[in-house]
Order: C-alpha cells, then sequence, then structure tokens
C-alpha cells in the first residue's frame, strides 16, 4: 500500500519555521551591528594615582552626561604612575582634542569652598573639559587637582612669572580696582627658568579689561609702610588678605595697549610700588667696557642719558671678561671690566612696545657714531657710589658698536672721576717738585738771626737800671695817689671849691630873674614896672 | 523479530489534540476537527530551528548583565556567571549551585540533548532507544525549571525598588534567556518522540 507510506515521509522542503532562528540571527547581527556602530573610542589617562578610580565603574562625565566609562586601571611601564583605559561614547569624540583635560572629581574640602559632596554616594567619576586644539588625541594626562575654572567657561587665561613665590596660590582671585574678576588657577616652580609660573583667569567679560600695557601685582596680605607722612597700611578685600589675590590695572601715565591673546605671559610684580619703581615691560641690554676701577659700581645703579635714568647696571661680568681676556690673550693692555645694562626705551618717553628696542638700538647705533659715549661718574660722594652716564663727546676718539657675547657694547670713555684722579696726581707731582730744601735753608737762617736779636733783648734786660725801674715807677705812683688824696671831700681844697660853686649858683639865680625881666620889658632898666591887674575869672555862657 | 502492530501499520495515526485514533485517509479527525497527521508536521526541522534560535538566544543571556544593582546611585551590573562567581566568593556555595545548575547546566544540557536527538532521528539511529526516550522525558520535565533565574529576577525587580537607595533594573540578559528556556519549550514540543521508534519499527520492518 503505498499510500499509506507516502504520508510518513518528511517532507524535505525548507520549514516556515526558519523564519524564528533567522529573526533572532538578524536580531543579534543588527545588535552587533549598531553597537559596533556606536563604538566610541578608546582613550588612555595618566594619573598619578587610581585614587577613586573603579575598573567598570568609575564613569567619564562632561556637563555631568555620561561620556564612557573606566575598562581598565594599570600601573604604567615605569610603575610611578597609573593608566586609565577609558571607553567613551561615539559622540564624545568631537570632544577628544589635544589640549582636553581630564580629572578626577572627588569630595574636596577646600579654604574658601566644599565641592563634590556628591561623589560621597555616587563615587568618584572622571571630568571632561574639552579644549580647543586639533582632535583625535587619544593619549592624555589627567590633572591632580580640578581647574579652578569651569569647562568651557568664556574668558582668557594667561600666564604670570614671579622670581618668588609670594603668598599668592592657586584659587586665589585676580582683582581689577578690587573686584573679583577670575582666579589663579594653577601654580609651578619652574627649576629650570627658577621662576614661579601662575595661570589665571579672567572670566568674561572682564577679559577685555586686559591689554599689552596691563600689569598684576601681588595684592596678598597686608603692606606695611612708615614714611615722613607717618604709617600707611595697604590691603586689598577681605580674602586677599587670608588667602591672597592678584590685582592688575594700568598704570598712571601708561597708554592702554593692544588686546592680548590667551597664554600670553605676564610678570607678576611684588606690589604696585613695585611697578612704579619698574614701569616698563620691554627692555634691551649693552655692554659697556670699562679700563678703569669700577669701585662703587653695584647691580642696580642707575644708567643716565643727561641725568635722565634710562635703566640699570645688571651685573658687572667680571667672569666673562677674564675669560675674553684669556681666550684673546692682550698682554698688557690690563684687564677691562665689562658691565652689563639694562635699558628700558619707555624711560625715554618711547611706547612701551617690543618695537621701540629696535628703535632705541638705532638711535644709539647712530648716537655712537656721533660720539655718543659711556662714563661712570660718581654719584654719592659719601657711599662712594657711582652710575653710567651717557653723553656726547664730540672731541671723543671715533669709534662704533662692537660686540661682546650677545651684547652689543657702546664705546666708553674714562670718566670725570679718573679725569679727577690724574689731575690729583699732577697735583701732587707738582707739590713734590717744589724747592723744598732751599725754602728749609733761608727759614734756618732767619730763625738764626731772630736767635741773635733774643740775646740781644735779654742782655738788655740784664742790666742794673732795667732792673731799677719797677721801684722807680712805685715811688712815682705813691705821689700820685697823695695828690689825689688831697681832693677828697673831707679835705680843705675840696670844701673851699664847694662854697665858691654855692655862692656863684646864687649869683647866677640873681642873674636869671633879672634876664627874665629885660626880656619882658625890655625899658625895665630905665623905666619903672606897671603891675599887671589879675585875672578875674568869667562865668561860661550858657 | 516478527513485526509489532502499531497503529501506524494498522493505517491509523492519533489526533495531536484529542489522541483519537481515526485512520490516516482521514484529514480531519472525526471527534474535535482538529488536522490529523501520522507524525508530527516537520517535527525535526521545527526543533532543529527552535534550537538553532535558543543557541543564538543563549549568547546574549551570557554576555550582557542579567540585573542592574543601583545602589546610593553606583550601578552594578551583573551577568549570571558573575553573580554564580560572587555568590561563591561570598560563601553562600549553596545558592550558587542551585543558579548554576538551573541557569548553565541544565539550559546547555537541555540544548545538547535536543541537538542529540534530532541527530540521532535524522540519521535513523536505531541504538538505545529507550535511553533516548529517557533524555526526552527528563529534558522536558527540567526545563521549565531554567526559569527560576528568570523568575529571580522578575520578583527583585518588581519588589526592590526603594527610590535612590537601592534599585534593581532588569538587564537584557533576563530577556534573551527568559527566551532561550520558552524556545527551548517549544522546541521540546515540537520533537516527536515517536520518530525515535520509527527507525526502530522500520529496521523491523525490512527485516
Amino acid at each position: 500500500m503505498k499510500t499509506e507510506h507516502a504520508d510518513i515521509s518528511q517532507g524535505r522542503k525548507f520549514s516556515g519555521i526558519w523564519l524564528i532562528p533567522l529573526l533572532a540571527l538578524v536580531l543579534g547581527v543588527y545588535m552587533v551591528a549598531q553597537k559596533w556602530m556606536n563604538e566610541g573610542p578608546e582613550i588612555e589617562i595618566a594619573f598619578m594615582t587610581a585614587d577613586g578610580l573603579e575598573q567598570g565603574e568609575t564613569k567619564v562625565k562632561y556637563r555631568n552626561v555620561d561620556m564612557g566609562v573606566v575598562e581598565e586601571v594599570r600601573l604604567n611601564d615605569a610603575f610611578d604612575g597609573v593608566i586609565a583605559r577609558v571607553k567613551l561614547d561615539r559622540q564624545a569624540l568631537p570632544l577628544l582634542r589635544e589640549d582636553t583635560r581630564f580629572w578626577v572629581v572627588t569630595a574636596r574640602v577646600g579654604v574658601d569652598s566644599i565641592s563634590g559632596l556628591d561623589t560621597l554616594l555616587s563615587g568618584a567619576y572622571i571630568q571632561l573639559a574639552p579644549g580647543t586644539g586639533e582632535i583625535g588625541t587619544r593619549y592624555f594626562t589627567g590633572l591632580e587637582h580640578p581647574p579652578q575654572t569651569p569647562a568651557g567657561a568664556p574668558g582668557l587665561r594667561l600666564q604670570l612669572t614671579s622670581d618668588r613665590a609670594s603668598s599668592v596660590s592657586a584659587g586665589d582671585t585676580v582683582l581689577y580696582k578690587g573686584y573679583n574678576v577670575g582666579r589663579v588657577e594653577n601654580m609651578l616652580f619652574n627649576p629650570s627658568d627658577r621662576l614661579v609660573h601662575y595661570e589665571i583667569f579672567i572670566d568674561a567679560p572682564y577679559h577685555k579689561l586686559v591689554n599689552s600695557s596691563v600689569r598684576f601685582w601681588d595684592v596678598s596680605g597686608v603692606s606695611l609702610s612708615a614714611d615722613a607722612g607717618g604709617f600707611k597700611v595697604e590691603t586689598g578685600s577681605v580674602d586677599t588678605v587670608f588667602f591672597g589675590g592678584v590685582a592688575f590695572g594700568v598704570p598712571e601715565g601708561v597708554e592702554e595697549g593692544d588686546e592680548v591673546e590667551q597664554q600670553t605671559e605676564f610678570r607678576l610684580y611684588t606690589s604696585y610700588d613695585d611697578i612704579l619703581e619698574n614701569p616698563f615691560q620691554y627692555g634691551t641690554y649693552y655692554v659697556v667696557s670699562f679700563d678703569q676701577s669700577v669701585k662703587g659700581l653695584r647691580p642696580g645703579a642707575p644708567v643716565e642719558f643727561r641725568g635722565i635714568q634710562i635703566g640699570k647696571v645688571e651685573r658687572i661680568m667680571l667672569k666673562e671678561g677674564l675669560e675674553k681676556t684669556r681666550t684673546l690673550g692682550e698682554q698688557g693692555k690690563g684687564l677691562s671690566i665689562p658691565v652689563l645694562l639694562y635699558v628700558e626705551p619707555g624711560r625715554l618717553e618711547l611706547p612701551d612696545k617690543e618695537s621701540s628696542i629696535d628703535a632705541l638700538r638705532e638711535t644709539v647705533r647712530v648716537g655712537v657714531n656721533n660720539g655718543l659715549r659711556a662714563t661712570m661718574a660718581s654719584g654719592n660722594l659719601l657711599t662712594g657710589a657711582t652710575y653710567i652716564s651717557f653723553d656726547f663727546f664730540p672731541d671723543a676718539r671715533e669709534d662704533t658698536e662692537s660686540t661682546f657675547m650677545e651684547y652689543t657694547t657702546i664705546p666708553t670713555i674714562d670718566s670725570g672721576l679718573a679725569q679727577l684722579d690724574q689731575k690729583v696726581n699732577a697735583l701732587l707731582d707738582n707739590i713734590n717738585a717744589l724747592p723744598l730744601a732751599d725754602t728749609v735753608t733761608s727759614a734756618n737762617t732767619a730763625l738764626a738771626s731772630l736767635n741773635q736779636n733774643l740775646a740781644s733783648l735779654q742782655s738788655i734786660l740784664d742790666n742794673q737800671s732795667t732792673q731799677q725801674l719797677p721801684a722807680q715807677l712805685d715811688q712815682t705812683l705813691q705821689e700820685l695817689k697823695d695828690v689825689v688824696s688831697n681832693l677828697s671831700p673831707n679835705s680843705q681844697a675840696y670844701q673851699s671849691l664847694n662854697s665858691s660853686l654855692l655862692s656863684l649858683n646864687r649869683t647866677m639865680g640873681n642873674l636869671e630873674t633879672l634876664t627874665r625881666t629885660l626880656s619882658g620889658q625890655p625899658n625895665a632898666v630905665l623905666l619903672p614896672s606897671t603891675p599887671v591887674p589879675d585875672p578875674i575869672p568869667e562865668v561860661r555862657k550858657k | 523479530m516478527t513485526a509489532r502492530t502499531t497503529a501506524a501499520n494498522s493505517g491509523l495515526a492519533s489526533c495531536h489534540v484529542c489522541f483519537k485514533l481515526a485512520p490516516t485517509a482521514v484529514h480531519r479527525c472525526p471527534r474535535c476537527g482538529a488536522t490529523m497527521h501520522l507524525r508530527k508536521n516537520d517535527s525535526l526541522q521545527r526543533t532543529l530551528a527552535l534550537l538553532v534560535t535558543a543557541c543564538l538566544l543563549y549568547i546574549p543571556a551570557n554576555l550582557y548583565p542579567i540585573m542592574y544593582t543601583e545602589q546610593l546611585g553606583s550601578t552594578e551590573a551583573s551577568t549570571i556567571m558573575g553573580g554564580v562567581i560572587l555568590l561563591i566568593e561570598l560563601g553562600s556555595l549553596p545558592i550558587a549551585m542551585v543558579i548554576f545548575v538551573f541557569s548553565v547546566i541544565v539550559p546547555s544540557g537541555k540544548l545538547m540533548t535536543m541537538f542529540y536527538l534530532v541527530w540521532t532521528v535524522e540519521r535513523h539511529s536505531p541504538l538505545g532507544a529507550r535511553q533516548r526516550s529517557m533524555m526526552y522525558r527528563i529534558t522536558e520535565f527540567i526545563g521549565k525549571w531554567s526559569m527560576v533565574d528568570v523568575f529571580v529576577v522578575s520578583i527583585l525587580v518588581a519588589l526592590v525598588h526603594l527610590g535612590g537607595l537601592l534599585v534593581i533594573r532588569p538587564g537584557i540578559a533576563a530577556l534573551s534567556f527568559a527566551g532561550v528556556v520558552i524556545v527551548t519549550m517549544i522546541a521540546a514540543e515540537s520533537f516527536d518522540s515517536r520518530l525515535i521508534w520509527d527507525n526502530i519499527e522500520e529496521k523491523n520492518s525490512e527485516n
């Protein structure tokens, strides 16, 4: 029965049930493909420690949006740090730029703020702050401290350098006329240039206040100064007293400069007074060599042009001078001492710009050809301090600029001091040449004759008559005394003289009465006088 | 050996639904009206297809996390094997064994058993028919217990929902694992165990 078996055989045709595994496969492939399509970049971030980093746990966030997760934390090859391998989402690709920064956000308690408290519960995460450089970096170095400025904040980031670490530290405020406009983000001491480098950030829109002529100075703490006017206490805002701060502004008398770029470098002055003392940013170096004593010339001594200070002495390059003398073998001439000068074009009323240096150099070059020379002058006779003075000496020996090491040198002439020295020497030589011996001989002769005179005088004194002279003198005086005693009030002569004088006095009185009568009535001698009736007082009329 | 009398030999087929015996010539069950087949329709192909599906689903079920534990803001993802290893490390060996047996051994063992059965039936192998039959019965019985893992996850997700303190969310593996279990159950269901014996009958009839 063939029909009975026909139903038993299993059909070889494909059943529709195969659609199910096919569907599963397609779904699976789709999922894998999608995952692969969304596969983000894998980056490596180097940190000092893996503090807070957990494999498969720690997230990478940007603006609090998850961007990826730490896949692996391992030690680096040198075992002096860790490397976190991070799997990022595809959308993070444009954020991975050359200067993109990463740091671990954990709870931090600072002097002025507490941050990251949410990480106490959720655990630390890595913060991403996109930069502006080129896209495509995959290896980053994580920051050990979070930057002070939020990622992507508009503003201006600047570099400050200072030759000493003041009380300014990361997190301190930046003030403009006492108003908080930014903060110090970072400080670093670079052992190679021995300068402290600060990174500061000025928030928008205050970054427009920064131009190439602004100066930055330290307003940390309290500055106390005493002068003839009394005590003066200067402080910034209250928090700068405790935490330090940096202020900036355009010093008085300085023109507003040009706009500055990101990461421009400025110098951090120690105080505003420091700026007033050194108001210029740009300067150039010159060398002057002296064949004379540089006694009294110290680093910082002024360099003047006809009495106007144009710079200062940087240092005396004795070592380099010795080197040069040795290599050149200049024998017999003696060692000339090079002095390094720092000259600021701003002090000559030139604009305080880079270009002014070239202008100054050109002026000096022309000036030297016309007799500009450096001399050393005495500044203070008491302390012996000297300074460098520039002036034109038209009759100076012709000379031009030359170079010493990398510096331009300006020719010198012997200073007034050295000339004075020579004159004093000449004077002493003249004195030396005087015929002193002859003078002394004649003086001796004069003294001998004087001696003779004195001896004859002595012989006169020794004479008998001379010795009797005092006794005779005494007798004469006694007689004179007797004469005088006769004239005393008790003596007879005196009394008779006195009575004579009294009678003379009476006579004179009578004579006076007669004279008066005669002056009133000249004929009284001839006629009898008529008596004048007594005046009768009258009643005053009403 | 003489051929034993079977329903198929006698020109009778059993209804899949009400198990009434009816002549193979009849296309509809005279009692319930269901379509009559001598054996389950395309049994091997269906079983094989479903097994392949289960295999495909088994991959994400093991690779992806089965559940996410959000504890105080930190999320922890755990896969099946990860959970087993974690339990062993924590010292809960019995629970680890239960999960390991029902989530790893049973589903994979079931898949392999079914593949073996399909393979032998396809090859018309007459050997060990009784053991194979027993394997099939055990597989069918134990298969549903694989759902333990899925149930544990579903219960945890439903119960543990304490706001920000502790939240458990199911992972993609929970779904695919449930898929594996369901698909293998259907595969076992669509396998016609009588096919094991048909080979012996054929051999016998050939002799």
